[in-house]
């Protein structure tokens, strides 16, 4: 792209984007194919988009270690993916592991479907991650520390299930241990798209958000399907876990749901229905099933399993993030 | 200085059309005269309109189109009935159904996923309707039984089509809607001016995204459920898998691809050995490498709602037998 057209075009944002902003949809459509940052011609945030995937390289880091130690019993730096500063391999934080290191952690598969899912996430999680710090380049933060051990048995004690949980035990334990990470995932990128200015990275964002939502509605569908009328407990797990990060968050109004069941009132007009609960949103007026998001404070609060705001220049750290998270919101 | 941004402008809108139709251009020559046993007069192509600006009213009441296609087929295949008169914009419309169509021999399981799925899509036509206030789209004229069977003969499953015929067949009518609404929001999140909207919409996506995952996770589940077994293997029914990756085939030929078909999970012996098996799937439809769902320009998804081979001026057919109501309803490629 002509350097001298996008300098052009800046200006003339500048000076007549409301002219611009009257034109409507279409010419910012126009604008994106151009590859024009729409970011030049606002205001600085105090943050850059830079800053916000950052944000999610974090998150992804998390998740693509997760799956890749249940279904290869690795760490993904031992599957070829970078973990270090900008385009470093190495350098990057630990992952505490259940005792036994990573091979230790190779669930023992007795569903072949939901070891064909799991393997699918890792793949798709690790290709997030060399997506990210491909396109952040040298600005990619390493990966921090991670807990993947501690942080389980914390969480489910803080939300009443029991005083350990090993989601690398059996398939089941495993879907729980997913959902603990896909519907945040969801909120999380719910929460950063509007923030975003580049609309390259919009959409990439968005195309993100939407894989993390089939995530989602996979380890959904397959704690449902497994639990139907949650005799089993599994569905009470979800519950429980959704109110404890529902805790966490502070949010004042409902932001998470388990897996479980709802009534609904479709037509004609008085009909109620006995339905399920896989879509993590609430049904009817005022939410109108529309997914959550959540702030990147209230994902940190999640994440570090840290209720209270801390103080200005300190970082969140707990649970998933011993020592917090890389990059500017941390 | 005001013509100066328009000129550069537009420069970059040309840039847009041209990227639009090349992606389409293969796939033309194969699905020419696919509409050929449609009850729909197929439309002849206008002369090529110049690309237009849309609003951010413009873009959210083609998703309202959208969501009233997908609510009637939901709403139906759970209570037999669609939107009421109130949800529809008046009822001056009417939608071309199979005599019954409430999904029939339904577990309670089954039943759960349907109902919840019902209100999701009723919910979004509410929301947008409401959204839109009085510059909402009434609910266009929909055709939920020459469509279907002009898609199963255009993608080869068979010269008809009901999917309120069972629980299988539902599930390959809901696939043939979900990964499209994801794709949809994703191209138009992109063009929304407004960040509430945006917010949204990025909202919308993500629902329809639970949907499709939810979908895909069920069809390889029937396939196990309804598995041949023997005392050493395990061997998936994949018919209806089969007949999904038929219509994702078809889509990809319509929408200039965009498409990740349905991996049918491998045979496995029995007892089963994790070690021993080379577990496959793709219930996430994404591109390979960054594993980042698929987008798709309004154009893109004219010509899958419409049952359309590319090209410009396509403004009606499919499951729009009339065309969509608002702005976004011709083709431009």
């Amino acid at each position: 792209m002509a350097t001298s057209e996008t300098q052009q075009l800046d200006e003339v944002i500048v000076s007549s984007r409301r002219k611009m902003l009257a034109l409507g949809g279409a010419a910012l459509a126009g604008l994106a194919f151009a590859g024009v940052k729409l970011a030049d011609a606002q205001a600085t945030p105090a943050y850059s988009d830079s800053d916000i995937l950052n944000f999610a390289l974090n998150l992804e880091y998390l998740e693509s270690q997760f799956y890749t130690l249940a279904t290869a019993g690795k760490t993904i730096d031992q599957v070829g993916i970078g973990i270090g500063a900008g385009t470093a391999a190495t350098g990057g934080g630990s992952v505490v592991t259940k005792s036994g290191g990573p091979s230790a952690c190779l669930v023992p598969w007795t569903i072949p479907a939901i070891q064909a899912y799991a393997t699918e996430t890792a793949q798709e999680e690790r290709n997030h991650v060399s997506f990210l710090r491909g396109a952040l380049g040298a600005s990619a933060v390493a990966q921090p520390n991670l807990d993947l051990y501690n942080s389980f048995n914390t969480l489910a004690n803080a939300a009443g299930i029991a005083n350990s949980f090993d989601p690398f035990a059996n398939d089941e334990t495993f879907l729980i241990g997913a959902y603990i990470f896909e519907d945040v995932g969801v909120t999380a990128y719910s929460g950063a798209a509007p923030l975003i200015t580049t609309p390259a990275y919009l959409s990439a964002a968005a195309g993100i958000l939407a894989v993390e939502a089939y995530h989602a509605g996979l380890v959904r569908t397959s704690i449902f399907g497994l639990d139907p009328t949650g005799s089993l407990g599994l569905q009470g797990y979800t519950q429980k876990i959704s109110a404890t990060r529902m805790a966490l968050d502070g949010s004042t109004t409902v932001d998470d749901i388990g897996v479980g069941f709802q009534t609904v009132s479709t037509e004609p007009t008085g009909t109620t229905l006995g339905a399920s609960t896989i879509v993590d949103a609430q049904t009817g007026s005022p939410n109108y099933s529309k997914t959550y998001s959540r702030t990147t404070t209230q994902v940190l609060q999640i994440v570090t399993g840290n209720p209270n705001v801390v103080a200005s220049g300190t970082k969140y750290s707990g649970v998933f993030f011993p020592n917090g998270l890389n990059g500017l919101f941390s | 200085m005001e013509k100066k941004l328009v000129g550069l402008i537009d420069k970059a809108l040309s840039r847009r059309s041209f990227l639009a139709a090349s992606g389409a251009t293969a796939a033309a020559t194969v699905i020419a005269g696919c509409g050929g046993s449609s009850s729909t007069p197929t439309p002849t192509p206008t002369t090529t309109p110049a690309p237009t600006a849309y609003t951010d009213v413009d873009y959210l009441n083609f998703a309202l189109n959208l969501e009233y296609l997908e609510a009637e087929f939901y709403l139906r295949a759970a209570t037999g009935s669609g939107l009421s008169s109130a949800d529809a914009g008046g009822n001056s419309t009417v939608v071309i159904a199979p005599p019954t169509t409430q999904v029939p021999n339904l577990t309670t399981t089954q039943a759960n996923y349907i109902y919840e799925i019902a209100q999701n899509e009723l919910d979004h036509v509410r929301f947008l309707r409401s959204a839109l206030g009085s510059e909402a789209v009434s609910r266009p004229v929909i055709d939920l039984l020459n469509s279907f069977n002009t898609a199963a003969s255009a993608a080869g499953i068979g010269s008809s089509f009901n999917p309120f015929a069972s629980y299988e067949a539902f599930l390959v009518g809901a696939f043939v809607f979900e990964d499209v609404g994801v794709t949809a929001y994703h191209g138009a999140a992109g063009l929304l001016t407004s960040k509430a909207y945006l917010a949204a919409a990025a909202s919308i996506l993500a629902v329809e995204a639970y949907h499709a995952g939810e979908v895909r996770t069920l069809l390889i589940a029937d396939s196990v459920a309804t598995a041949t077994v023997t005392s050493s293997m395990v061997t998936p029914n994949n018919t209806y898998v089969g007949y999904a990756n038929k219509i994702s085939a078809l889509r990809a030929m319509l929408g200039g691809g965009n498409e990740t078909a349905l991996t049918p999970l491998p045979p496995y012996s029995l007892p089963f050995d994790p070690t021993a098996y080379t577990p496959a799937s793709s219930i996430v439809a994404a591109d390979s490498t960054n594993s980042i769902a698929y987008a798709r320009t309004t154009d893109q998804v004219l010509h899958i709602v419409y049952a359309a081979a590319p090209g410009a001026g396509v403004f009606q057919g499919g499951f729009f037998p009339n065309g969509l109501n608002g702005n976004i309803k011709v083709t431009n490629s």
